[in-house]
């Protein structure tokens, strides 16, 4: 995760695309990227992710807007932006009676390697993604997690300076989608910018150096994942007081650092605090409670909500 | 790939089998229009039809969409045409194979070719040139509905066009209608051309309307196919 240049591998402006039957799964996107860049593209099904994937990779033209990768427009040069970026679907693109070699070895084909170098890259390439002993064997016998990993080599034979990975991890077990982050932090290590889209909150917090939150079509959040996440969630410690005195432990608690408010109902206060479990002991002291001896009424409730 | 011919050529030479063993008493070789040959050699051109008119490389590029491969080899940096022109390519290789292989049964069933062996590799490249350019519809229909079950379907198709010619009797024996189904199908000329080949040798009034069938039908069905990958997804 490394922002070494300050140049931007990906811009888009008014990103738009509608489909046919007037379906607008994409409206109006603004994006600027840096090289070296993870940058994490988060929303659930439908909300888009993929069209937009789809329009900066040149397999979709636009509806409205404009949009460069690596420099060049995705539109007027899209035979030169598919030589600057590598590219893994959510469907696996995989021919199920090559094996891992070939279908690396014909990759490497399709990109301009020829002879000595196409046979070197597989060989690297599988050593990247710990498939070398499965490398012989045809594809329809790899497991998803296998096919995914020989999948992302594929998107890697001519060194792309920008990566797209769309929903990398979905469908694997947590194994495999640890051994595939690995891998895109290896990829990114060497200078890569990549660009992925996910489902997992904590996919895009692990991974990315900036997210993207896409829903409907729009973005409606984007930043660091530690800025989203203190923008958009806080902790919150309720406490349930027995024998009321809300207004007075009210009061007491005004000054509490970190405190963004307090919600109080009854005999029940709810506090919205940046750091929850770092409070606790503030609270405590600062309101001179005295913890009951019912665990469910002196525990502080942990829960985090978007805002 | 062997897997990919063999289970295409089962119905040729079934067909090709039960016709024989039905028909030829019917027509002995001193039929007129069998010139002195036995009916294998009449139906022999039927076969080669079929063996080499297949929805095999439509399969293939529906298969690729349906999987996923497909996208990869569009956002490839190479000409979108060469999807199209490379796997076009293979096909004119199965089809090589197809037609030679049916070429030697129908030999072993007793027929010559009387235009001999330059005669006999013509009619192989005839009749794999016609399975590449047909081979364009089942292409089209792939890229069009992007469907396995329609490209499958698209095969249907070939039943009329080859059923349709004097492909048990001459043109001159049918009746009125299907004389004028025959005239009007294409496929009449290439199956007339490779016949004549067989049973009378080197007639250029024969030849070239099978030829230019092939070619326009390459020429149209090819063009087609490469403007629908040129504009897929645009």
């Amino acid at each position: 995760m490394s922002t070494s240049t300050t140049s931007v591998a990906i811009e888009a402006r008014g990103l738009t695309r509608t489909f046919k039957g007037g379906v607008e799964a994409v409206r109006g996107i603004d994006l600027t990227i840096n090289s070296g860049e993870v940058f994490g593209f988060l929303g659930p099904n439908g909300a888009g992710k993929t069209t937009t994937v789809r329009m900066l990779c040149t397999l979709l033209p636009l509806s409205g807007g404009a949009a460069t990768v690596a420099g060049v427009d995705v539109v007027g040069k899209a035979a030169e932006v598919r030589r600057r970026i590598g590219v893994a679907l959510q469907e696996i693109g995989l021919d199920p009676i090559q094996t891992g070699r070939e279908l690396l070895e014909l990759q490497c084909g399709l990109y301009g390697l020829r002879g000595g170098e196409v046979v070197e890259r597989a060989k690297a390439l599988l050593e990247l993604v710990g498939l070398t002993d499965a490398a012989d064997r045809r594809t329809k016998t790899y497991s998803g997690g296998m096919k995914r990993r020989l999948d992302l080599a594929s998107a890697l034979v001519h060194s792309p300076t920008v990566l797209f990975l769309d929903e990398p991890t979905t469908g694997l077990d947590p194994a495999s989608r640890l051994t595939i982050w690995d891998e895109v932090r290896r990829i990114n290590g060497d200078g890569t910018t990549v660009f992925l889209t996910t489902q997992y909150l904590e996919e895009a917090d692990q991974l990315c150096d900036r997210i993207a939150i896409i829903d409907d079509g729009k973005i409606v959040a984007s930043g660091t994942p530690e800025a989203l996440k203190s923008e958009l969630g806080h902790d919150v410690v309720s406490l349930t007081l027995d024998g009321g005195g809300a207004d007075a432990v009210q009061s007491a608690l005004a000054q509490l650092p970190g405190l963004e408010r307090i919600a109080s109902e009854r005999d029940k206060l709810a506090l919205y605090v940046e750091d929850g479990a770092g409070s606790i002991a503030e609270i405590v002291r600062g309101s001179d409670l005295r913890l009951a001896s019912d665990p469910r009424r002196c525990l502080p409730a942990r829960d985090r909500t978007a805002a | 790939m062997p897997e990919a011919t063999i289970p295409t050529l089962f119905i040729p030479l079934f067909f090709l089998a039960v016709n024989i063993g039905q028909v030829s008493r019917t027509f002995p070789s001193s039929t007129p229009f069998l010139h002195g040959q036995g009916y294998v050699a009449f139906q022999l051109p039927v076969s080669l039809m079929f063996a080499v008119a297949t929805a095999t490389t439509g399969l293939a590029i529906v298969t690729e969409i349906d999987v996923g491969y497909f996208d990869k080899l569009l956002v490839a940096p190479i000409a979108r045409s060469s999807i199209i022109l490379g796997r076009l390519a293979a096909d004119f290789v199965r089809c090589l194979a197809a037609a030679f292989l049916v070429l030697m049964v129908g030999l072993a069933f007793g027929a010559r070719v009387h235009a001999g062996i330059p005669g006999a590799v013509l009619l192989v490249v005839m009749s794999a040139s016609f399975g590449t350019a047909y081979a364009g519809l089942a292409v089209l229909v792939a890229l069009k509905t992007r469907n396995v079950q329609t490209t499958q379907a698209s095969f249907i198709v070939f039943f009329p066009l080859l059923f349709l010619t004097p492909n048990f009797v001459p043109l001159d024996r049918l009746t009125s209608l299907m004389r004028t189904l025959a005239h009007i199908n294409p496929v009449t000329y290439v199956l007339q051309s490779i016949r004549s080949l067989i049973l009378r040798g080197w007639v250029l009034s024969d030849l070239w309307p099978g030829i230019l069938v092939i070619i326009l039908t390459g020429v149209v069905l090819t063009g087609l196919c490469v403007r629908a990958i040129e504009t897929y997804d645009r």
